[in-house]
């Protein structure tokens, strides 16, 4: 029998439809993606073992993990905080045996779960991103409050979800990133364009590198 | 209303669970520890059921579930709602900590 | 963050609508001044009054357009239908409220005063029938004696069957004010979050003050406003401040304000809520001053605010004086009758009267010669003209009497004439005026500062209330503190903006308070002329003095039992307008200060907020959010019924075509399973990851049952009780290394069980060394059964993989490489009773297994079935699932106390050895059939002894879960029945109240099919 064919889907699939959406203009007041072929690992210290588990990530991430909500840029992957004594390790997908290698370079000090399918992440940016963000996200986003490399754990629609800010995006306009639980993402992506609409929305797909 | 949570910082009371007063301690209970089956009955019986009803402030078991997971020790004023202080439970995070039962 | 306000709705322009009647000819307006108002004469609007065509202009409110068309009659009273006029020019209103607009958007009980004025606006009187001048209902006025205080109560108490059918309807129909739309609203609304360190409420002279001290110094500020302009009262009263004209001061403070980055605007926002801990909501009018939201944008929104400091510059309300004929349209408060003249150069009349109790009430004077009316009168009580008003008694030869107006006569189109009584010798004069301007003084708005249950305090010396212990974080200032010059609310408002900011941390100077004169005020309290009309305390409700007096007589001298025995102040309006004089009533007749008599609770919202902001994005297909398996998309091109469950949506069945009904398609989809193989999507169970040296510990004191012993690689059931000693939840758990277990839940309590797990990992077991993470979404597990399963299985795994029962026997769990390149993790586990497995993949590959798994099984007849099949099947095999585990069964009721360990502690052993809970005459999980194989069964029905009376000592249990069992090809059932087990085989009674159905049926074990257990074990 020839073999079967695993052709992925996105959580994404129906719900996001490329290109603008809402209120047309000469600006795009929002831009929305979503960001595919991530790997999410969730590195949790075991009992008494913070010191050991912020070695262990020296050693693969080449930077501590923050201690406080926030993120930390390392090699090949950010970390970002997710809880007290654990944080989600973000990278671009590679080779298929990521999270035993994690589970290798962890094996003792942290708990490890592969959450690369679990969340859907989405990128929102654009001049009036904080507006948007402002009818679903109840966090002060204002850039006292949250500078670039800020993360949150916090609910949207009643769910749990991780936020940070990246880097600005050229044009100078903050850029946050929502990871939400995969069978939520086709419901709160709705949620989010339709909080966009009234400023012009630009949807999209994006790869991670 | 508005809870700070010890890791996360102040939210609103949507992303928090509340569980109720923190003072009862789970009995310690060892099969065939040698007490007596109604003393045990007894314990449980009180860690389950009994509650004062505090007028003043209070410590409540409160979970940020719409945030970091984190279970919290809250002294809150039951009369004006006011948070005067947010703790984490024993076991939040990695922590390491003895049992605190009776 | 700057600007006006999320939406900008300044820059946007009103369109037209083309339900105005154009061509008619527009009524001229009549009483529009020539003056300077803040209008734009340049954008005339067209706008229709109960059918007839004005015009207005860009600024105006629908009040002041009706006003500056002659217009003052716009409504009838609640119970009385008398006529009733504009009495305000803000959002206090409790007279003129319309109808607006029509069809689906028609919405009543709006405040003309703070209506903006649209090109095509629709506006139409209401309570009236058949015509606003004519109206039928009025002859309420003869009944008059009736509708006193309590009538309700009084009136209609017996006998009870007429209020059904009598009284209620004709009270309906005779009392109701507006109309609301009974179409679903087309319009959209939404809620947002803003924070700030410093939130200013109200943009008056003290707001503007506040807001100016906090931004310079550096604090986040937003200012909020009711209005569609900021200003407050110096829109209306003007005035000097630091040397200029108060307009050009507006000019410059609003410059200062938008050029400062940390400050943020918000017009056409009304704060209605104060919540704990610096919470704060308000009402965005987006588009209500348009006659149709813009596409994309919502028509009202709800901001909740966050703010570490408030400063409430709320102003203060003009109190009316209760006399007879009070209400009579054309009687108007002093300062509205400025603010139309003033600010929308609109003439309330032209040849006005004034009656005030105070010294604000006497800039009226100076603001209506000015317009070119005549002030005809000005009634003051105090018998002393105010020293800084005397030169206008020369200048204007004003005719001013000591005295209170006792009477207002007039028609329907208004005042005509007054009666004034002399204060000293008591005798009267008539004075013809077409409008009578009232101040009775100044109420400090309070409100928002005492939604906190504080207390206000009694000003003697300005005779009104002002703020007490007000919110944490919260000051007042200005006129809503009780300062009710100009100077002062300057002062005070920069003073407490400055010390929020300061407190706020911040370090820039707030610079020096804008500097105004302090005019006198004094005022001598004067609530209520006596007379023989009705003399209104509460207009919107209809409550006269002396339903208020009545009330003392009757013993209701609380201001709580007052409130509600006459209704007073429990309209839309909230009393703005009448509370103070209601109760200086009350206290005048009981005996009391009005400090002892008290004010009733302040409660939110301050005003009326529609059901629809409460709402907002949350409707329709919005309500709540929703939560999708892996395999949605690929059920709905496969014609999938869905269903919610909780927040997922899961496949129920899937129809094909020529089935009748869902029971056929359901039927079909068992027979499959039971006869060949079939595929269910289960990812919705929850899933938990629970790792650490000590995870077989922790699940040893979770769940009844040991898991410390489970063996690698094996499953197990599990049940875990709450510590009151109830089943919690179950689900199987498998143990995929020495230290990680993969825990299961049922779909519904998924979430509530992992906070359980954390409250035991953090709270309860801090020292075991254990690390819990949800693990639903990232698996899509599919569950495969039927004698085919494994056959199936066989063709997609990899031909290494060893499927017999040898290689992997039934509880197993391993990792197996599929066809193709995925790795999955298998499970030999069985909910259907049959020969199954259920398999996991990464979620991505969801839709991929599901596609796959029926090209594997296309030479068994694979079937993809729903959450009903698997119903059927659970029920056939006696499996309990929610309708069981209801939270008030023990293990033992669900037949599984067996499983309960004796050698370790866990949640809920000792209370689960009750007395209660282990009493011989529990109530049980029995199997149930009819006796009549043809009988459908319904769950709900209750058990009792065979040829009882229904009823509660005979009740034995109920019915909990049923089906259809096509294996028995009769309907059967799960129950919960008093010592079940004991009575296998017994005939008893089913009673159904509901259905009015009685029958009989069998107590039978509740594995209906394959007892022994082979066909799972394969």
């Amino acid at each position: 029998m020839a073999d079967f064919s695993w052709n992925t889907q996105s959580p994404l699939e129906r719900a996001l439809v490329p290109g603008h959406h809402g209120v047309t203009g000469t600006q795009v007041g929002v831009m929305l993606e979503e960001v595919r072929d991530i790997n999410l690992v969730q590195v949790m210290a075991r009992r008494g073992k913070v010191v050991e588990t912020v070695k262990a990530a020296k050693k693969v991430f080449g930077v501590e993990p923050p201690s406080t909500p926030g993120t930390a840029a390392g090699r090949h992957a950010t970390l970002i905080w997710s809880g007290p004594d654990q944080f989600i390790a973000f990278s671009a997908r590679s080779e298929r045996d990521h999270f035993s290698k994690l589970s290798d370079a962890f094996a003792g000090v942290a708990s490890l779960s592969d959450q690369s399918d679990g969340r859907c992440l989405i990128r929102i940016g654009g001049p009036r991103a904080r507006q948007a963000l402002s009818k679903f996200c109840s966090l002060d986003l204002d850039d006292r409050a949250f500078p670039p490399g800020a993360a949150a754990t916090t609910s949207i629609d009643h769910t749990a979800t991780n936020i940070w800010r990246g880097a600005d995006s050229s044009d100078g306009h903050a850029v946050f990133h929502i990871l939400v639980f995969t069978s939520f993402a086709d419901s709160l992506w709705h949620t989010i364009q339709d909080a966009a609409l009234e400023y012009g929305v630009q949807a999209s797909l994006a790869h991670t590198a | 209303m508005r809870i700070a949570c010890p890791f996360c910082g102040e939210r609103e009371n949507g992303e928090f669970t509340y569980l109720g007063d923190a003072a009862p301690k789970r009995p310690n209970f060892v099969v065939d520890g040698g007490e007596s089956p109604e003393r045990i009955e007894d314990a449980f019986y009180d860690y389950v059921y009994l509650r004062d009803n505090l007028a003043g402030v209070m410590r409540e078991y409160w979970y940020h579930g719409g945030g970091c997971r984190s279970w919290l020790v809250a002294e809150r004023n039951t009369v004006t709602h006011e948070f005067i202080a947010v703790t984490a439970a024993p076991g939040a995070g990695a922590a390491s900590a003895m049992r605190a039962g009776e | 963050m700057s600007g006006y306000s999320q939406s900008e709705p300044l820059a946007r322009t009103a369109p037209i609508e083309a339900n105005v009647r154009k061509g008619a000819k527009p009524a001229s307006q009549s009483h529009r001044l020539p003056g300077d108002g803040i209008i734009d004469r340049r954008s005339p609007l067209q706008f229709s009054f109960d059918g007839k065509t004005m015009t207005g202009f860009a600024g105006d409110t629908l009040a002041s357009a009706l006003v500056a068309n002659g217009v003052k009659l716009v409504g009838r009273s609640f119970k009385y239908h008398r006529p009733r006029g504009i009495v305000t020019a803000g959002s206090e209103e409790p007279s003129a409220l319309v109808e607006m607009r029509t069809g689906a958007r028609r919405e009543p009980n709006t405040r003309a005063t703070t209506q903006e004025l649209y090109d095509g606006l629709i506006a139409n009187s209401q309570n009236r029938w058949p015509s606003l001048r004519r109206d039928l209902m009025s002859i309420n006025q003869l009944f008059a004696p009736i509708f006193v205080a309590g009538f309700y109560y009084k009136t209609f108490m017996w006998p009870a069957r007429f209020w059904e059918a009598i009284y209620e309807p004709m009270i309906r129909r005779a009392a109701g004010l507006g109309k609301s739309a009974e179409l679903p609203d087309p319009d959209h609304y939404d809620k947002a979050w803003a924070h700030c360190d410093v939130l200013v409420v109200g943009a008056g002279p003290a707001g503007l003050s506040a807001a100016l001290a906090a931004g310079r110094a550096g604090s986040r500020v937003i200012l909020v406003e009711e209005d569609s302009l900021i200003g407050g009262r110096l829109l209306s009263d003007g005035g000097e401040i630091d040397g200029l004209d108060a307009r050009e001061w507006l000019r410059r403070a609003t410059r200062e304000l938008v050029s400062l980055p940390n400050v943020r605007i918000m017009t056409r926002t009304a704060l209605f809520g104060v919540y704990d801990g610096g919470t704060y909501a308000a009402l965005e009018r987006v588009s209500d001053n348009v006659a149709m939201p813009d596409r994309h944008q919502v028509r009202q929104r709800i901001w909740r605010i966050v703010a570490r400091r408030s400063v409430v510059t709320a102003g203060a309300i003009e109190r009316p004086i209760v006399f007879s004929g009070n209400d009579r349209p054309g009687v108007m408060m002093a300062s509205a009758v400025r603010t139309y003249v003033n600010r929308f150069a609109a003439l309330p009349g032209k040849r006005v009267a004034l009656f005030t109790n105070n010294d604000d009430g006497w800039r009226t004077v100076e603001t209506i010669e000015r317009a070119g009316a005549h002030v005809v009168a000005v009634i003051d009580p105090r018998h002393e003209v105010p020293v800084q008003y005397q030169r206008l008694v020369d200048t204007y030869d004003l005719r001013v009497l000591a005295g209170v107006v006792s009477d207002v006569k007039g028609g329907v189109d208004g005042v005509r004439s007054i009666v004034v009584t002399n204060g000293k010798n008591g005798l009267t004069q008539r004075i013809d005026t077409d409008c009578l301007a009232v101040s009775g003084g100044w109420n400090p708005n309070v409100g928002l500062s005492c939604f906190h249950r504080g207390k206000p305090i009694w000003r003697e010396d300005i005779a009104a209330f002002v703020p007490g212990n007000a919110p944490k974080g919260m000051a007042t200032a200005g006129a809503a503190n009780g300062e009710l010059s100009l100077g002062a609310c300057l002062r005070d408002g920069h003073s407490a903006g400055a010390r929020a900011a300061a407190e706020c941390g911040a370090v820039g100077k707030p610079g020096e308070a804008s500097k105004a004169d302090d005019e006198a005020y004094s005022i001598t309290p004067l609530w209520h002329v006596k007379g023989k009309g009705k003399a209104f305390v509460d207009f919107q409700h209809d409550v006269t003095a002396s339903d208020v007096t009545l009330a003392q007589r009757e013993g209701f001298e609380s201001v709580e039992h007052l409130k509600r025995y006459t209704t007073l102040g429990m309209a839309t309006d909230q009393g703005k307008t009448s509370n103070i004089n209601g109760l200086a009533i009350m206290a005048e007749a009981s005996g009391r200060t009005i400090p002892e008599t008290g004010t009733t609770i302040y409660r939110p919202p301050y005003a009326p907020v529609a059901i629809g902001a409460f709402a907002g994005h949350h409707r329709d297909e919005n309500f709540h959010a929703t939560r999708l398996t892996p395999s949605h998309h690929w059920a709905a091109r496969h014609g999938a019924v869905f269903v919610d469950t909780g927040l997922w949506k899961r496949a129920q069945w899937y129809p094909r075509a020529g089935e009748k009904d869902w029971l056929e398609s359901v039927t079909r989809e068992v027979l499959a399973v039971r006869n060949g193989v079939g595929f269910c999507d289960v990812s919705t169970l929850g899933k938990v990851d629970v790792r650490g040296a000590d995870a077989g510990a922790f699940l040893d004191r979770v769940y009844i049952n040991a898991f410390s012993s489970l063996a690698v690689g094996k499953a197990r059931y599990g049940l875990m009780l709450r510590e009151d000693g109830i089943v919690m939840d179950d689900g199987t758990t498998s143990r995929l290394a020495e230290d990680h277990y993969f825990l299961t839940t049922t779909t519904a309590k998924a979430g509530p069980v992992m906070q359980h797990l954390e409250f035991c990992r953090q709270v309860l077991f801090p020292e075991l060394d254990v690390q819990l993470t949800s693990a639903t979404d990232q698996w899509a597990q599919l569950s495969i059964a039927g004698p085919n399963a494994r056959k199936l299985l066989q063709a997609l795994v990899d031909p290494s993989e060893d499927l017999t029962n040898e290689g992997f026997p039934f509880m197993g769990v391993r990792e197996v490489q599929l066809r193709g390149g995925v790795t999955a993790r298998l499970f030999r586990i069985s909910f259907s009773g049959e020969m199954a497995f259920e398999i996991s993949v990464p979620a991505r590959y969801g839709a991929a297994m599901a596609e796959n798994l029926m090209i594997a099984g296309k030479p068994y007849g694979v079937t993809p079935y729903g959450t009903e099949a698997l119903g059927v099947m659970r029920i056939e095999k006696g499996h309990v699932a929610g309708p069981e585990l209801n939270g008030t069964t023990t293990a033992d009721d669900l037949g599984l106390g067996k499983m309960m360990s004796k050698k370790k502690d866990f949640i809920g052993r000792v209370m689960a050895g009750r007395e209660a809970l282990t009493a011989p005459n529990r109530q049980v999980v029995v199997g149930i059939k009819p006796v009549d194989r043809a009988r459908r069964l319904r769950s709900g029905a209750h058990v009792i002894p065979k040829g009882a009376i229904p009823g509660p000592q005979t009740d034995q249990g109920y019915v909990t879960s049923v089906c259809f069992s096509p294996m028995l090809d009769q309907w059967i059932g799960l129950g919960l029945v008093e010592r079940g087990r004991e009575r296998t085989g017994e005939i008893v009674g089913i009673h159904d109240p509901l259905r009015t159905e009685d029958y009989e049926a069998e107590i039978c074990s509740p594995v209906f099919y394959d007892p022994e257990g082979v066909r799972q074990r394969g």
